[in-house]
């Protein structure tokens, strides 16, 4: 579901020239396949930055996806009714199916899945920082399965459009499935909406709490990002962050509004030139719980690494270390 | 026909699959490896499935209520599961033996349903048959993969089946009052033959699997759960299934 | 036991303490087969991607249930992704000039012209 507009980078003190230090007829060649439409594919040549950035971008967005199980899994359990509880476990087992993937495709640029669980559990690697906040009501999953999956819808189809092959492709297949989740958190968000007083009390509380995170979800404003103009040339980037949260506003604020519900911002609204203003969420929070400090990052990666810990004599009884062994072909 | 010896038995069997359903859920996203977490999940899917199926032909034969009240709403002596699916997960190995030994008893039973005299519950057997083949299809290779692969793995699997066995075999607690009903309307064969038919079709795979089935004559099985007793375990996961939906069960939710 | 979690499934596990250094070894997640789902019978396998299994036989129960458990699907195949042999994205040009070669292809045969040329001069 959740790429999310920002993408972690460690500090990299390296010159920009450095990086991009490249053979120049192949750096052209493969400048010109792209400028052209044409993908890249895994056993291409490419420059060793865009190999590192797209490795990033998609063990990221990997990892958002399982990690992404687990704050609407806190519901899986107590879901209410048939039709919400199988709806619930389905969405949440996709999220684990997109996951698997994207790391195929991370897989095809040469980082094995084993490293990119580890650079996980070790913090070393990020996911998408919503992902950190509780939820705390069965509301929140109708805010997450409906707001959060239509903003990782507005993320996701523009990288679909992206320049590498493998991940264009696993984006094509979860988007397919996205448009279920969507429309099942739609559902579970109208139902509340309409419903008695109490359940209205309930979406609308729910709403307040997560539209910070979700404001946060593409990423800081265009002029505090760096970067981005190599990746947007290769077509690693595809929209910039205040694009994709213009679009995404100009699609759900008015879907919110219809039902009477309210957002915790007054300032929020469309200008005539049809560019959505709104007060600038807190930035500092949002690198805090990157970095850390938000009020569910330690439960996630405990509840991953009791995953990895408890599974592990499974793995190792089927390990075939002898076992001829390649990086997926496509 | 006798309709309450049918509901009977229509009841214990979604009891089973809503609450086992339940339990398997809880793995999802937490499971040993991403491929088996989604093959794991789909299953439980199916289980929950499966109960709402036979709520369904309560609610629409046999005069009972809708499925989301009936499940979410009764009270936990009115429940007729048996103790084995009420079991908490504890780890994989137990998890894998309750699905290998569940889901061979699952299909057994929908496999004699197939002639049942009863039209809903003959349709269903029908209906759901591809996927109890896949589950016990998965259910056989994890069991023999794992108990053949190292010593670890296969003392785990053999404990496991210790663990289980009693419990799996309280499955087959037969009803009293009914039983003779159901099998001379022919609704179903009964749980003496079903037993026997299970234990046949297990046997060579746990052999095969090198696990060393306990001798049934040492083997009580679990009963109570047909007749409404319970382990300790039920009471708060039916609470937890229906907190939300009864903070307001007259709600759509 | 409890975690303090609102996940009643997090609060019934025993979570290790936080900041505990857990790895997986390289290999712990098996080997890679890609995965071919034919549609509807008489239409091809297509690739839809790969899964992580320890043999053929839980690759085909994995591949089942992570690409056939929406879409249509009437089979599936998997193959070790080892096992697959492709050319280098290098020798592409060996198939650059194949639209050239028209005496392959119905369009390189102008039979109606010939015949109403034919028609032409025996009027």
């Amino acid at each position: 579901m959740y790429g999310g507009g920002y993408i972690y980078d460690e500090p990299n003190k390296r010159p920009l020239a450095e990086q991009l230090a490249e053979d120049p007829d192949k750096l052209a060649a493969f400048e010109a396949r792209i400028a052209k439409g044409e993908k890249i594919e895994p056993g291409d040549w490419m420059p060793s930055e865009y190999r590192r950035q797209l490795i990033r971008l998609i063990e990221q967005h990997a990892h958002s996806e399982i990690i992404g199980a687990l704050p609407e899994g806190t519901w899986i359990t107590r879901a209410p009714g048939f039709k919400r509880k199988l709806a619930l476990i389905a969405k949440v087992q996709d999220e684990i199916g997109h996951g698997q993937l994207l790391y195929n495709a991370a897989e095809t640029l040469g980082k094995s899945r084993e490293a990119m669980i580890n650079d996980l559990l070790s913090g070393k690697s990020k996911y998408s920082n919503v992902f950190n906040y509780p939820a705390e009501t069965w509301a929140d999953v109708a805010v997450i399965g409906f707001l959060i999956d239509a903003a990782a819808i507005v993320n996701q189809v523009a990288n679909a459009k992206g320049s590498y092959g493998p991940y264009c492709r696993a984006l094509e297949r979860i988007c397919y499935e996205e448009s279920f989740h969507l429309k099942q958190g739609h559902d579970a968000f109208i139902e509340l909406a309409t419903g008695t007083p109490a359940q209205k009390t309930m979406v609308q509380e729910a709403l307040n709490r997560w539209w910070q995170p979700i404001m946060h979800f593409f990423g800081p404003p265009d002029k505090t990002s760096s970067h981005s103009e190599k990746l947007m040339q290769w077509k690693v980037k595809m929209a910039s962050n205040d694009d994709m949260r213009n679009q995404f506003l100009d699609m759900y604020v008015p879907k919110i509004w219809e039902l009477g519900l309210s957002l915790p911002d007054p300032l929020l609204r469309k200008n005539e030139a049809g560019k959505w203003e709104y007060t600038d969420p807190d930035w500092d929070e949002f690198f805090r719980v990157i970095n850390g400090e938000g009020p569910c990052n330690e439960e996630r990666l405990r509840v991953r690494k009791w995953a990895e810990e408890n599974g592990r004599w499974v793995r190792k009884a089927l390990m075939q270390p002898s076992d001829k062994k390649s990086f997926p072909v496509a | 026909m006798n309709t309450t010896a049918i509901k009977d038995l229509i009841i214990k069997m979604a009891d089973d699959e809503l609450i086992l359903g339940h339990r398997n859920s809880e793995w999802t996203g937490l499971g040993p490896v991403m491929e088996e977490d989604i093959a794991f999940s789909s299953m439980a899917q199916d289980k929950i499935g499966h109960a709402l199926a036979l709520y369904q032909i309560l609610h629409e034969q046999l005069d009972g209520v809708d499925p989301d009240r009936f499940a979410f709403l009764r009270a936990e002596k009115d429940f007729r599961s048996s103790h084995l699916v009420e079991m908490p997960n504890g780890e994989y190995d137990f998890s894998l033996m309750r699905h290998f030994l569940f889901d061979h008893a699952e299909a057994v039973r929908y496999e004699s349903l197939a002639a049942s005299a009863f039209e809903p519950l003959k349709s269903l057997a029908f209906k759901i048959k591809g996927e109890l083949k896949y589950h016990t299809l998965h259910a056989n290779a994890w069991v023999m993969q794992l108990s053949n692969a190292n010593e670890e793995s296969h003392a785990r699997m053999q404990q496991a089946l210790d663990n289980t066995i009693a419990l799996a075999a309280g499955i087959f607690e037969p009803s009293e009052k009914w039983e003779s009903d159901l099998i001379s309307y022919e609704i179903y064969p009964g749980e003496q033959i079903l037993f026997q038919r299970w234990i046949e079709r297990i046997s060579p795979i746990l052999e095969q699997a090198s696990l060393r089935l306990p001798d049934l004559k040492t083997v009580t099985p679990v009963y109570g759960g047909r007749k409404g007793y319970h382990t300790i375990y039920l009471q708060p996961l039916l609470t937890e299934m229906g907190e939300v939906y009864n903070l307001d069960a007259e709600a759509s939710w | 036991m409890s975690n303090d979690s609102l996940d009643p499934r997090v609060n019934r596990l025993k979570l290790g303490v936080a900041g505990e250094a857990i790895r997986v070894e390289e290999g712990e997640n098996w080997n890679i087969y890609e995965v071919f789902h034919q549609e509807k019978r008489g239409a091809h396998h297509e690739h839809v991607g790969c899964v992580h299994a320890p043999n053929q036989e839980l690759a085909l129960i994995f591949a089942k249930e992570q690409f056939a458990r929406r879409k249509k699907c009437v089979n599936l195949w998997v193959v070790k992704s080892a096992d697959i042999l492709a050319f280098d994205v290098e020798d592409e040009d060996m198939f650059a000039n194949n639209a050239d070669k028209n005496y392959r292809d119905a369009s390189g045969f102008k039979v109606m012209e010939k015949i109403n040329k034919y028609k032409q001069s025996k009027k």
